[in-house]
């Protein structure tokens, strides 16, 4: 506990992208549209992938394949770039439930792994089938007091707390990102950003939140000072 | 006053050679440390050095501990000096101390004779138990009697300080805590000592945080400390002793400005209060001890809004001892027969909800708040039962050997283990001695969450070592060690992450320990070689274990004249090793970057070295004695790198680096 403690004050000001830095090489988040197909359904997946010295970027992955349940690699497929995934009929889901120990009406977890920008990040997705479910939409997003879904670029004032809210369970998962300026509590629903003298006064900036049943959301904006 | 001692000897008649032992009893005897006398029933106090319990051993009384520069006074920082102490500016490990490499759960820490579950509060910068409330510090890295167990590397003792004949009130202020104690006799038989500490960082903390990190100190780190001891004598037979000691620890934190975040909460709080009563008797070649200790600690905390750990473990220990001296038998000399058992009853109350733990040489997993694999809700009774005997003798004027045996009792595992024990001390010439100890030593399976899983055998070590200690005058001791420990039934997570008794190590090393003491004088060298490695399971890779330390040097010198007291102290020390990681692969799901690493524990952070230097000076005013002192660790601001911390994607690192400079400045004043 004393090192995570003496961490928790030595770490400021080290020179290390923050976890809330959006100019950073990495994937942020993958998507699966929706996250939880009934049988017959089809799900689209989408990656989205920081850049560093440039904008956040939605991507299909390189390359794709089933990790568990083996049994239902045929679930996946490609088409175009876009890589799709199709809940199988009932019997083979049955099956599957029957491998992996889950209950008769368990939603079926299909664990994938993908691969990004010519294979340098690799991610795991999971897309539950069986039972179906929708991504969360969050609206509203404020921002600086402001609606942020009403304008796709953002002028914050410099050198004062920008106030960030959403209105999400606790136990969703939170990230606000930025390249412009200093996050503040990036990871909970009601955050801030202050952008420095020192700090980069134009980038990008994203709200990535993820849900207890899969579902992913995203905004991505362009942010800058007066 | 080199490791100095006073010993009691009761002479019952004319005709018994009585034997000098000290006092309080469980003597350790030495080939020349009896004496003839011819009194009758009469107390005497001999001051000399103190037998050592064991070849590698030191000990310290309350005076030396204060004058060693670097440590601020405090017990934590004068361990690190002894050689084979893992040496760093923070202490490690759960309890502060790791010997010889090993885990910190193989060692013990006792307070006059009984564990006490931590030394350190979680800052690292403060020892529970003040030096003041405390007569001497003993570090015995190996090798130890049958009279001590549950521990597979070293132990390390403190004795509490027994209230003098001279009442005194003593008050010590510095920039971490505050504290006084109160010493003296209550009539010719009885005397006491009581202390109390509570640190005063936490007024100090939240004024020197910048505003602009993002952290709530809604409790600002704090402890309270207490000692007390009372000592009774019965007659010229029995003696009674009652003491306690407690701590009590508690943070609570946020990281935001945001107190309402209960996802960015941190809440700890670690506590326990020891008592025991202890009843010695002597009389002529007998003694014995009849002790009862009972200790109830908490160990709490809450991460987030899921994780949490509530262990409220109360234990009571029963033990009584024996010991009885032969001046002649069978063509044998000096002999001394002890005998003992005790039983440890222990019960946990358990809430947890935990990611799974982190063993030894397993790199931290990446922190997953929403992550509780492990859970438990219950309770877990475990008592351990132990005996021991061992007989001593000189078997020629200059070969004394020791032989024993213990036997201790794991009841949750169901496992009887025998440890035999002996040794053979071998008087060279005068001033020159060898002593070669072997013996089986076990660690119950009673750390963290062993304690989930009764199927589980304690971990093993045999001990061999050898020393040779040289006194050439008066003041002046050095020690040599060499050892090796082959260790066993290591505890390790399995495949499907429970645990089983199936890694194998050892630890071999030497030591080196000189002592000077004399005139205005006080030097300390001491030198540790150690190379620790172990198999997580029989076909697993060989690797360092995660206090592996290969040097550790100190060097201190202290200068008393009148009123001022000068000291310094220059360490060097290896880093510690860590296990890089390569790469990860990034968990969508859980927003988790998934490291992989390299080789377990396969580099190892640079050489660390500082200086140290301690000044006192002492004046007397009105009728109070008062001493101010400041202790400054690292006054060249060595900044090397302890260990890395990496990003959360591991694409990147930042080094940990050493503190630059850690003063402590007091006040003490004594009525």
């Amino acid at each position: 506990m004393k090192w995570i403690w003496i961490f928790a004050l030595a770490a400021c000001g080290n020179e290390v992208d923050a976890q809330w830095q959006l100019d950073h090489d990495r994937v942020i988040a993958v998507r699966s549209t929706p996250p939880r197909i009934a049988s017959g359904e089809t799900a689209a997946l989408t990656g989205l992938v920081g850049q560093k010295g440039g904008p956040p970027v939605e991507l299909d992955a390189t390359t794709a394949e089933v990790v568990s349940p083996s049994a239902l690699a045929g679930a996946l497929t490609r088409q175009g770039t876009q890589w799709t995934v199709t809940a199988p009929p009932g019997d083979q889901l049955a099956a599957a439930r029957a491998e992996l120990g889950l209950a008769g009406d368990a939603p079926v977890p299909l664990q994938l792994q993908l691969t990004y920008t010519d294979h340098a990040f690799v991610a795991f997705k999971t897309v539950y089938l069986g039972v179906h479910a929708d991504n969360p939409v969050i609206a509203p997003i404020t921002i600086n007091g402001g609606d942020g879904l009403a304008t796709a670029d953002l002028v914050v004032p410099a050198e004062t707390n920008v106030p960030l809210a959403i209105d999400v369970p606790e136990i969703d998962n939170v990230n606000w990102l930025s390249s412009c300026g200093t996050m503040h509590d990036f990871d909970i629903a009601r955050a801030y950003l202050r952008v420095e003298p020192d700090d980069p006064h134009a980038g990008d900036f994203a709200l990535v939140v993820r849900d207890t049943q899969g579902g992913v959301f995203w905004h991505v904006w362009t942010i800058h000072t007066p | 006053m080199l490791g100095r001692a006073v010993f009691c000897v009761t002479v019952a008649a004319a005709a018994s050679p009585a034997r000098a032992q000290p006092a309080p009893p469980e003597p350790a005897p030495a080939v020349d440390d009896s004496a003839l006398l011819d009194a009758s029933h009469e107390q005497i106090e001999i001051h000399d050095q103190a037998p050592l319990p064991a070849a590698g051993a030191a000990q310290l009384d309350r005076e030396e501990i204060q004058r060693l520069p670097g440590t601020g006074g405090d017990v934590v920082r004068t361990l690190t000096a002894m050689p084979g102490v893992l040496n760093q500016q923070v202490p490690q490990g759960y309890s502060g101390v790791v010997i010889r490499g090993a885990s910190p759960q193989d060692s013990k820490v006792l307070v006059d004779d009984f564990e006490i579950p931590l030394l350190f509060h979680p800052l690292g910068i403060r020892a529970v138990v003040p030096v003041e409330a405390i007569q001497s510090l003993t570090f015995i890295p190996g090798g130890f009697d049958v009279a001590y167990g549950r521990a597979s590397s070293g132990i390390v003792q403190l004795t509490t300080r027994a209230g003098s004949d001279q009442r005194s009130e003593q008050a010590e202020l510095s920039v971490i805590d505050g504290g006084v104690i109160a010493q003296g006799a209550l009539g010719p038989d009885t005397h006491y000592m009581v202390a109390v500490r509570r640190s005063v960082l936490d007024l100090v903390l939240p004024s020197v945080i910048p505003s602009s990190v993002d952290l709530s100190l809604t409790t600002v780190p704090q402890y309270w400390d207490q000692q007390l001891r009372i000592d009774h004598e019965l007659g010229p037979h029995w003696h009674l002793a009652v003491s306690t000691i407690g701590t009590d620890d508690v943070l609570e934190l946020f990281t935001t400005k945001d107190t309402d975040a209960g996802a960015k909460r941190f809440f700890s709080q670690t506590r326990f209060l020891r008592a025991t009563a202890a009843a010695s008797y002597h009389d002529g070649p007998w003694q014995a001890q009849l002790a009862l200790s009972a200790i109830a600690s908490e160990l709490r905390f809450d991460v987030g809004l899921f994780q949490k750990l509530d262990v409220i473990t109360p234990a009571v220990t029963p033990r009584a001892t024996v010991s009885r001296t032969v001046a002649a038998w069978a063509g044998l000399k000096n002999l001394v027969w002890s005998a003992g058992a005790e039983a440890q009853v222990s019960y946990a109350d358990i809430d947890l909800a935990t990611p799974l733990e982190k063993r030894e040489g397993e790199p931290l997993p990446p922190y997953s708040p929403n992550d509780t694999s492990t859970r438990f809700t219950g309770h877990v009774w475990y008592p351990d039962f132990a005996a021991w005997s061992s007989i001593a003798a000189d078997l020629d004027p200059r070969i004394r050997t020791t032989l024993g045996v213990r036997v201790d009792g794991f009841a949750r595992g169901g496992e009887l283990a025998l440890e035999p024990r002996g040794e053979i001390q071998v008087k060279l010439t005068d001033q020159l001695s060898s002593r070669l100890t072997a013996g089986g030593y076990r660690r119950p399976p009673e750390f963290q969450s062993e304690l989930l899983q009764a199927s589980l055998q304690s971990e093993r070590a045999d001990q061999l070592t050898f020393g040779l200690e040289y006194t050439p005058i008066g003041g002046v001791r050095l020690q040599g060690t060499v050892y090796y420990t082959d260790r066993s039934a290591l505890i390790t997570h399995n495949a499907d992450d429970t645990l089983g008794n199936r890694g194998r190590g050892s630890s071999k090393g030497a030591e080196l320990l000189t002592m000077i003491y004399g005139g205005p004088w006080f030097a300390w060298l001491g030198y540790s070689y150690s190379r620790s490695e172990r198999m997580d399971t029989p076909d697993g890779a060989t690797r360092l274990f995660d206090y592996d330390q290969t040097h550790s040097l100190n060097l201190a010198l202290s200068w008393k004249l009148g009123k001022w007291t000068l000291g310094g102290r220059f360490e060097l020390y290896s880093g510690l090793p860590f296990t890089p990681a390569v790469g990860s692969q990034f968990d969508s799901d859980r927003n988790l970057f998934l490291p992989l690493y390299g080789a377990i524990n396969s580099e190892r952070a640079p050489i660390h070295h500082q200086l140290d230097l301690r000044v006192d000076y002492a004046w007397r005013w009105g009728g109070t004695d008062l001493l101010a002192f400041i202790d400054v660790q690292n006054v060249y601001l060595d900044r090397s790198v302890v260990t890395y911390f990496y990003t959360y994607d591991y694409s990147q690192r930042t080094a940990f680096e050493s503190i630059p400079l850690i003063p402590s400045l007091g006040l003490r004043a004594t009525l």
